[in-house]
């Protein structure tokens, strides 16, 4: 069924996407990531040594700081931070550097839709390029269902119109491995085939729901190839490190 | 994809990965041992990058991903934990000879031992008991850069932009793996100039480090 989105997007089309690293000279890893007007700034700094009171000693830690663009923290920030830190607990190798703490700031640069993926790409990105050790990087997307089609990607305005449903998922980047039959397979499937965190907003059919989460994957391919190419990049601009 | 059809690790050797992607199979390399440096952690029979970075290789049996950080966490005392310095640790130490240092000092040492978990140890003396130009730094300027520069800096034949520097100026570096670079020089402005010209050649190519460190000549003169 054909849409018409008011910036002339198809359904599944994406905004165009930028993202550089190491643009903080003072933060350990830093990046930047813009989804079309979307724009979130990430910090790493860590690990540092000590974890919090309640925090298992035996593992990492990791702090997340949410910075909106105006105003003070409030609830809908507390949430994001926690969305946040679980999303990257789930992917940190948290055994490597034991009673440490790893804090992550974000800082909203624009708002105009789809901000939550926006944060979490950035914060991947930024985990990158501190060197923190991982198991695959994260892919987030947002999708909008409404009944019977999805639109990815949308901007303030799509999210805000007639109330409808949207949906928050992240995915596993795809991987390159030299493994005949594909990447490491947990129970059989293999792991792009998993989600690590979902949220989702209004209602929404389970039908609608699973077709999010299919349109939702075939675009965090994409999302993962832009990854790669721009890790890519960074690696030969700062030619033969070492 | 191509890269999953070929079975063999050529295929990502010298070219970059991004965590999760898995570089060697070990079930196709029995009686092999195969030895895994930084960056590089086993799942089962699969050898998986934890950083995104070059996939190096050495023979015989060596591999592991070069990346650049601001902070290298395992070895030095720049990571998260404190290196241990034994008082004893210095040429002609005794108990009663104990050397003082004031908060602030900067110290050229070894790593004696760095292991996972624990506080690294260090020392001032070579292996053999001597002082061999360990030991605390007087004058010059200490700033910090990357740890891809540093080991850039440390390698051999010798980088470009410190033979550049060399045949006109004359100066004192001690490079540490942490990123810490101390320079000392008998003026102000080579100091000033050799540090620039340093922390400019991160990103750049041989032979473009040599023409940047003949222009910053060029403009002092």
């Amino acid at each position: 069924m054909e849409v018409d989105r008011e910036d002339g997007r198809t359904q599944n089309q994406l905004r165009p996407l930028a993202c550089s690293r190491n643009i903080l000279h003072r933060a350990h890893g830093s990046a930047s990531w813009s989804q079309g007007d979307t724009k979130v700034l990430a910090a790493v700094y860590g690990p540092k040594a000590g974890t919090k009171k309640n925090e298992n000693p035996e593992k990492a830690c990791i702090e997340v700081i949410w910075k909106p663009k105006t105003g003070q923290t409030g609830k809908q920030e507390k949430e994001y931070e926690m969305i946040l830190k679980r999303t990257l607990l789930s992917i940190c190798i948290l055994t490597v550097n034991p009673n440490t703490t790893t804090s992550i700031i974000i800082q909203v640069v624009n708002d105009d839709g789809a901000l939550l993926p926006s944060a979490i790409n950035a914060a991947c990105l930024a985990l990158v390029d501190a060197g923190i050790p991982m198991k695959h990087l994260a892919i987030a997307i947002c999708c909008v269902a409404k009944s019977g089609y999805v639109i990815l990607d949308p901007t303030k305005l799509e999210e805000q119109q007639k109330m409808k449903a949207f949906a928050y998922l992240v995915f596993p980047n795809s991987v390159h491995s030299v493994l005949p039959e594909g990447s490491l397979s947990v129970q059989g499937e293999p792991i792009e085939h998993g989600i690590i965190t979902s949220v989702t907003h209004g209602t929404m059919s389970v039908d609608d729901y699973f077709y999010c989460l299919d349109r939702g994957r075939a675009a965090s391919v994409k999302l993962s190839d832009f990854l790669r190419r721009s890790l890519q990049q960074h690696s030969t601009d700062s030619s033969k490190a070492g | 994809m191509e890269q999953k059809q070929s079975n063999s690790p050529a295929s990502f050797i010298d070219s970059t990965v991004v965590p999760g992607d898995v570089v060697l199979d070990l079930s196709s390399m029995t009686n092999q041992t195969v030895k895994l440096g930084g960056g590089l952690r086993q799942d089962c029979d699969a050898i998986s990058a934890m950083k995104a970075g070059t996939l190096r290789f050495s023979k015989p049996n060596k591999y592991w991903v070069e990346s650049s950080q601001k902070r290298n966490f395992l070895i030095d005392v720049k990571g998260p934990a404190v290196g241990f310095l034994p008082v004893l640790a210095f040429e002609g130490g005794t108990r009663r000879n104990i050397p003082k240092f004031e908060v602030g000092t900067l110290l050229y040492l070894r790593v004696v031992k760095a292991n996972f978990g624990m506080n690294p140890e260090l020392s001032c003396t070579d292996a053999g008991g001597k002082a061999a130009e360990f030991g605390p730094l007087k004058d010059g300027y200490m700033f910090e850069t990357s740890t891809g520069l540093s080991r850039k800096l440390l390698s051999s034949p010798t980088c470009p932009v410190l033979e550049a520097l060399g045949k006109k100026l004359s100066f004192e570096i001690a490079v540490g793996l942490n990123g810490r670079v101390w320079v000392n020089a008998a003026s102000p402005d080579t100091i000033v100039v050799v540090a620039n010209a340093i922390m400019n050649s991160e990103s750049l190519s041989g032979a473009q480090q040599i023409i940047m460190v003949e222009h910053l000549l060029k403009s002092i003169q």
